[in-house]
């Protein structure tokens, strides 16, 4: 019988350094991906001549080298660090409110300042006080939780125990008057699918800080360089990975782990298993005990699944500044609503909410083939409206919404619609198609303050079983790879306390 | 976060209490197992079991196969695209990407039409050995040759060659079907007048729809044939369409084709991005094709080990997938044609030579990952499946 002392279900980027990271910590591994290729969300496409870029916008929390943040140390413990070249980001992002706001914020705080300063100079008190605040709140995060302060109290925390329960939405309105500033400051409310009244202000002033601090990055070669790098690693390190080649169960017995029979039929035994398959998918679809599926599924009966977007991956047969694209990454909004804005994430309707506009070219001229770029002109949607679709007008909706997203960026970005080659259109059921989860969501569930991990544990409750990725903990890039070598380091301390009791 | 810590940040109680609330209206996702797969099958079935349900014969030497679903309507697909079929041929496991020739209006059938080629492993199965009520495997409908009413003008110009008319078939259908504002030209190059399919039926469209011109072009005509003869040439493409300003043009057709017909269109000032191009399976010779290395000729024969499995015979001249199939290791294919990457596998050891232009993704040139349907072995290999 084959026997491996951990097995990870799902090649995404938290199975990915999960299983880097046991590999090189000495286990014998083996990934089971039921895709052909290593990445979940972390991939690209080829159409043409293009080779579009899935879902990496921005990579946070990496730091320059002389100066690095929390990701660089993890790359580099994954061994995939020295594997992968960076691209500086100089700026967060270009803000656009058609005839009203139109500026772009540098990745430092100080410029920060300036730039707002400029468009809104009666509001020069609030925004020193706001960058102030998130940074002293966030200093607090590190000294308190980072660092593991072992007495953290409300004296010696003062910011955090006040803050970090708070919604955005009523810390922004507490600092700033002008609708199109507080739009503005919480534009990164996209990146994690809910407006400011609902996001908590610690993820806002996590965003800010890490971005700020840290900058904003790409990948050289795109996400598909990391996936391809981490697979690697575990290859190197001894590992193995199954492409091709899905989970069917998750075999449990007296509620600990025993094996994983793959969609082939072949059981597999283990006693650790990682899974980065979604957790609706991991508890309702593989967990064979009955008793420990109603446990795991009740820690997660509040929670909604979150949203998935629409993605127009496009392109353009011309350099970025042929048609005014001079940042990487651009915003477009139409209304100070953002509420109204996260309502029209359940519909159809692309004509108003706010559009992310990523073209990698700018930081990265060699991204795209000599004289073309790029552009990912993503925005955000609940899956239930596309399901409502007549699967006989799939694709002319498609077109319909890309028609109404072009239409839209184009006095922005003159000639854009002319240019393109290539194009292709991604909705939550393409996202549902190819990663498997309820809603199409990358996100995982909505990500409240009452579903986080303060408030539900992120271990399954079953002997051996572990999550990873943006269901289990928060979504983005460093935080599924973080929660993937978090769980690999619970097996390894779990397994050599095993080793020494013997 | 330890409790003592938890319960002292301000609205703790409140976040508890929304905790609580929620849950208790909350959703029970238990009954979600296999959800998103229905969801999802519904466009994009991963395989579909259907029946063979008429075989018209064509031409002499194609048939066009008739498929039904026994379970409800099939999924929707975009004129131009295909469905792979697999099969199982002695004990070689295989599969052939074919273009639905039927309009996509019609959900209660595909039609794919095969048409006899030399040594044809595939085609010769089909034509051969299928008979009405037969079961076919099929992917479900995929491939980017398709209109893009974003990108392409209404007025289109196809270049056919041979059975690469299909894709063509069902986009001139659903448009004559349905009114929609589109104007064709056709050219259909084949062999001799009796190999052009569905001759009758274009001439017949063509003669009552305005916006269809339809140009047979005979390689090698009978005397007296009065039609197109030869290769069609960017005179004769001039001739017929005037300006190539304003027009969308998409070949699909043998490699050979392509090599002759898409100089000839770029001559009439047509830029590059104008022109689509459908995959259309491994050339003849692969060892005629630019860069490949002179001192391999297509019979050399090579070892292919997998990496925790078994070593098989490779030939230099045939795709990897190939030797892999005949080997009896099955992995997923889809186009077979490089641009797919459903065949993606990793090179362990060992050079193959790949067509340029296979869009492989950048990394993965890096890290070694082929398209093995368009990888030819050039020495012995070692591979991770």
């Amino acid at each position: 019988m084959i026997d491996y002392e951990a097995i990870v279900i799902g090649a995404g980027n938290g199975g990915l350094a999960a299983a880097a990271a046991l590999a090189r910590g000495g286990a014998r591994v083996l990934v089971l991906e039921r895709h052909n290729i290593p990445g979940g969300c972390a991939t690209s496409f080829c159409r043409g001549r293009f080779e579009f870029e899935v879902s990496l916008h921005q990579l946070s929390g990496l730091g320059r080298p002389e100066f690095p943040g929390p990701l660089r140390g993890l790359l580099q413990n994954l061994g995939v660090l020295s594997k992968l070249e960076f691209v500086e980001m100089e700026n967060l992002f270009r803000f656009i409110v058609p005839d009203k706001v139109d500026l772009t914020l540098p990745a430092n705080r100080a410029g920060i300042i300036r730039v707002l300063l400029e468009r809104f100079p009666d509001e020069k008190g609030g925004i020193e006080r706001f960058f102030d605040l998130v940074y002293r709140f966030f200093q607090e995060v590190i000294s308190a939780f980072y660092l593991r302060d072992p007495e953290v109290t409300p004296e010696k925390y003062p910011l955090y125990f006040q803050y970090a329960f708070r919604d955005s939405q009523s810390v922004i309105d507490e600092y700033f008057r002008d609708p199109y500033l507080k739009l503005t400051v919480a534009g990164y409310w996209g990146y994690m699918g809910l407006p400011p009244r609902l996001l908590a202000f610690s993820d806002l002033a996590a965003l800010l800080f890490a971005y700020i601090e840290f900058k904003p990055w790409h990948l050289k070669g795109g996400s598909q360089a990391l996936s391809n790098a981490m697979a690697a690693a575990v290859l190197d390190a001894g590992g193995e990975i199954r492409f091709s080649c899905g989970a069917e169960r998750i075999v449990t017995r007296d509620g600990a782990v025993q094996a994983v029979v793959t969609d082939r039929g072949e059981e597999i035994t283990t006693r650790y298993v990682v899974s980065n398959a979604s957790a609706v998918a991991t508890f309702a679809g593989l967990l064979d005990d009955g008793e420990k599926r109603k446990e795991a599924l009740k820690e997660v009966r509040g929670a909604v699944v979150g949203t998935s977007f629409l993605t127009l991956y496009t392109g353009l047969r011309c350099p970025p500044g042929d048609v005014s694209i001079t940042e990487t990454t651009n915003f477009i909004c139409t209304s100070t609503d953002m509420d109204r804005d996260f309502a029209l994430c359940r519909t159809l309707d692309v004509s108003e909410p706010p559009l992310i506009i990523s073209c990698y070219d700018v930081s990265d001229p060699d991204f795209s083939p000599e004289g073309t770029c790029q552009a990912a002109i993503v925005t955000m949607k609940y899956a239930e409206p596309w399901l409502r679709v007549p699967p006989e007008e799939y694709a002319a909706e498609k077109y319909r919404s890309a028609e109404t997203i072009l239409r839209r960026i184009e006095p922005h970005f003159p000639g854009f619609t002319a240019n393109i080659e290539e194009m292709e259109v991604a909705t939550p059921i393409t996202h549902m198609r190819y990663l498997g989860h309820p809603g199409g969501s990358p996100y995982g569930f909505e990500q409240h303050v009452k579903d986080s991990t303060l408030f539900r544990n992120p271990k399954p409750p079953v002997k051996g079983l572990y999550g990873t990725g943006a269901w289990y903990g928060m979504p983005g890039y460093q935080p599924t790879l973080t929660s993937g070598a978090a769980a690999a380091r619970a097996i390894l301390r779990e397994m050599s306390r095993k080793e020494n009791a013997r | 976060m330890r409790p003592d810590i938890l319960t002292k940040i301000e609205g703790y109680d409140r976040v508890v209490r929304e905790r609580e609330t929620c849950r208790k209206y909350g959703t029970d996702f238990s009954v979600e197992r296999g959800a998103v797969e229905e969801y999802v099958r519904r466009l994009h079935p991963d395989r579909m079991h259907l029946k063979v349900a008429e075989i018209i014969e064509e031409t002499p030497s194609a048939k066009t196969f008739r498929l039904v679903s026994p379970n409800g309507p099939l999924p929707p697909f975009q004129a131009g695209q295909y469905v792979c079929v697999y099969c199982d041929i002695g004990s070689v496991r295989t599969g052939r990407p074919y273009s639905l020739s039927s309009p996509p209006g019609h959900r209660g059938y595909y039609d794919i039409t095969v048409k006899a080629v030399e040594d044809g492993f595939v085609s010769d199965h089909l034509l051969n050995d299928i008979r009405r009520g037969d079961i076919l495997e099929t992917s479900g409908p995929e491939g980017h040759f398709h209109f893009n009413p974003i990108l392409h003008d209404r007025a289109l110009v196809l270049l056919a060659g041979g059975s690469g008319v299909t894709p063509f078939m069902s986009m001139i259908r659903e448009s004559l079907e349905s009114g929609l504002e589109r104007t064709f030209w056709l050219f259909h190059g084949d062999r001799e007048p009796g190999e052009a399919m569905f001759r009758e039926e274009l001439e017949r469209l063509a003669a009552r729809f305005t916006n269809l011109r339809y140009i047979p072009v005979i390689e090698n005509p009978s005397p007296g044939y009065g039609g197109a003869c030869g290769y069609i040439t960017a005179d004769l493409i001039r001739r017929e369409i005037g300006d190539a300003a304003g027009k969308t043009f998409f070949i699909c057709g043998p490699g050979e084709m392509y090599r002759f017909c898409i100089p000839e269109i770029l001559s009439l000032e047509v830029p590059a991005g104008k022109i689509r191009r459908e995959v259309f399976g491994p050339p003849k010779s692969i060892s005629r094709s630019p860069g490949w290395p002179v001192e391999v000729r297509e019979d050399d024969r090579f070892i292919v080990s997998v990496k925790g499995g078994k070593s098989i015979p490779a030939k230099a001249g045939e795709p990897l997938l190939v030797a892999l199939e005949r080997g009896g290791i099955v992995i997923p294919s889809l186009c077979r044609s490089g641009e797919c990457s459903q065949c993606r596998l990793k090179l362990l050891a060992g050079r193959v030579y790949q067509p340029e232009g296979t869009p492989v993704r950048r990394s993965d040139r890096q890290h070694g990952y082929i398209h093995s349907c368009a990888a030819y072995p050039l020495e012995d290999l070692e591979i991770l499946l």
